[in-house]
């Protein structure tokens, strides 16, 4: 096999625009305040919306507040959903006096059939009646207009729901025919004693052009950027129980981190040795086969966009939104301006077209406490209420903002993501208006070792 | 939040202009202490005696600020913070209250703060 053909391959550019802003907390300053200022946030913001479209859903009805609310009154309120759940864990249990037999709890979802719902507004809440809203689809901090009457029991039953639905889309036209890729991958678990490291060496190679024939490598030119959706350093729990760490413990520490960034600068590094590589690839991609033996390289000028975002098992916060990880962690990649360090929610624009994604906290938390039959359905149920994040701060961990809530929706994205689930799952989600979504679902890679590659060119509405 | 009640007299009484303060001390005209059957308190023991009538007035009418449920919750965010925030949302709060605020002749928070 010969090797060293004289070719290069320029790497497609595309115009980033971050739009994180929204998610970055070190503008705030904390007073000391509760939750309550999110809420009105929140509850002021989405009432807004609905009333505007609320005259489109039931314009005959009058809009009143829960306090003047009439029996027998047909009307339209509008307020946050609170699920009374039953088995929800309750700090107040340890030190409740009777300990009667606890019912299993399935750890995994706390959802008991005498969950029920509650309206609430500044003024007041009304229990909720009637079939037509299921507490098994809602949860705590979701805001709705609802059609109904007040009952002699006082409770309010429910003849019709309205969501917010989902948000107008921008759409623009796409400037150039060219195709291009956005390679997302998540759960990398570096440090976790049975991540593979092998694995991801591969995807690296294969995403520089170190792997495959010319056809293969001209595939890994049109990949344009990389997105690192959480998860992808494990630090063995063993290292973190409290206890100063003995000096061989502290290079334990260290190193997911050193491995994770000589990997990283590999992306950015345009160039690679000169040795053939033969490998075994246990990888596999979604828009092409298993490739494996030698081949005449070519060099891929220009190196590779990265966006990294913390996850749950990152050094970083733990209350949504995450800030970006610390550049310390990261000396080699950090040189590189194309290395991007990002907030968990991350949204951003990639030659206009928007993506939106979290690492899968927020999807984890809606399985805790609701049931649908895929992970994708919650994907979409998070858009129609126009929400990143609704149990935040319920049941998530979350910053109390007073004047805003970062975590609604205002603009349709184009790609909704979200990392560490099960497995690969993706739909395209249709609007009323005309909104197109790819809502994607990013498997962990440590476990399945799947990458998700989206081609830009072929999202639906460019 | 328990309904609120523009009419504050539950917990604090009104006070007539000209009182000095339940005690009469023959030598101090300053009241350090109001006598607890006379004027309600606030917790904590917190005197209300506000001697300039203007001063009260101010007051008052921040205190109605406070209370306000459609600017939301008073606890936990300066009143200026508040105010700040119910413009951006585009509730149009009085302008009046602005200026006070500003003025620096009042409290900065609520009634409430650090009491709950």
């Amino acid at each position: 096999m010969e090797v060293d053909s004289q070719e290069q391959l320029q790497r497609k550019q595309s115009t980033y625009l971050s739009l994180d802003e929204n998610f970055e907390i070190q503008k705030e300053v904390y007073r000391g305040q509760q939750y309550s200022q999110i809420y009105f946030a929140r509850l002021h913001m989405m009432r807004t919306l609905l009333y505007s479209l609320v005259p489109n859903w039931k314009s005959h009805l009058p809009v009143c507040t829960v306090l003047e609310l009439e029996e027998g009154k047909e009307c339209i309120i509008v307020g946050t959903l609170y699920k009374h759940m039953k088995l929800k864990p309750c700090i107040l249990d340890e030190y409740s006096k009777e300990r009667s037999v606890a019912p299993l709890i399935k750890p995994h979802n706390f959802m008991h059939q005498d969950d029920y719902l509650v309206l609430e507004d500044e003024s007041g809440r009304v229990k909720l009646g009637g079939t037509k809203l299921s507490p098994s689809v809602y949860v705590t901090g979701v805001v709705v207009a609802l059609h109904g009457k007040e009952t002699s029991a006082g409770a309010f039953f429910v003849e019709d729901v309205l969501e917010a639905g989902l948000p107008p889309q921008i759409k623009q036209p796409l400037k150039s025919r060219e195709d291009k890729y956005v390679v997302f991958v998540s759960g990398l678990s570096i440090g976790r004693s049975s991540s593979n490291p092998l694995q991801f060496q591969l995807l690296v190679d294969h995403i520089t052009g170190h792997l495959g024939d010319e056809e293969e490598q001209g595939l890994a030119a049109e990949i344009v950027h990389l997105v690192i959706v959480g998860n992808s350093v494990e630090i063995s729990r063993g290292l973190l129980n409290g206890q100063n760490l003995a000096s061989k413990d502290q290079s334990r520490l260290s190193e997911p981190f050193k491995e994770l960034d000589i990997l990283l600068t590999q992306v950015f590094s345009s160039h690679h040795c000169d040795d053939q590589h033969f490998k075994v690839s246990l990888l596999k991609f979604l828009y092409c086969s298993c490739c494996l033996s030698i081949f005449i390289y070519v060099q891929i000028a220009a190196s590779l966009p990265l966006d990294i975002m913390p996850g749950s098992s990152d050094p970083a916060n733990f209350a949504l939104p995450q800030q970006p990880l610390n550049r310390c962690l990261f000396p080699g990649s950090t040189t590189f301006n194309t290395f991007r360090s990002c907030t968990n929610p991350h949204c951003f624009e990639l030659d206009s077209i928007r993506f939106l994604g979290t690492s899968g906290q927020n999807i984890d938390d809606l399985t805790k406490y609701s049931e649908a039959k895929d992970k994708l359905d919650f994907l979409e149920r998070t858009l129609r209420w126009r929400h990143l994040a609704p149990t935040a701060p319920n049941t998530l961990g979350c910053y109390p903002f007073t004047d805003r809530d970062p975590f609604l929706i205002d603009s349709c994205p184009d790609v909704y993501f979200v990392g560490n689930q099960e497995k690969y799952e993706t739909c395209l989600l249709k609007g009323l208006e005309g909104q197109l979504v790819r809502l994607i679902c990013i498997p962990r890679f440590c476990e399945t070792g799947v990458a998700v590659v989206v081609s830009v060119f072929h999202l639906p509405g460019c | 939040m328990a309904t609120p009640s523009k009419n504050m007299k539950a917990f604090y009484k009104q006070k007539k202009k000209n009182t000095t303060g339940g005690i009469t001390k023959s030598k101090s005209s300053k009241s350090t202490k109001p006598a607890a059957t006379d004027i309600a308190q606030l917790p904590h023991g917190v005197p209300l005696d506000i001697k300039d009538a203007d001063i009260e007035e101010e007051e008052k009418a921040l205190r109605e600020f406070d209370m306000n449920m459609a600017y939301g919750p008073c606890i936990g965010i300066t009143r200026l913070g508040r105010w700040e925030r119910a413009q951006r949302l585009g509730l149009n709060p009085p302008k009046e209250i602005e200026k006070l605020v500003k003025s620096g002749k009042v409290k900065l928070q609520s009634l409430f703060d650090g009491r709950m």
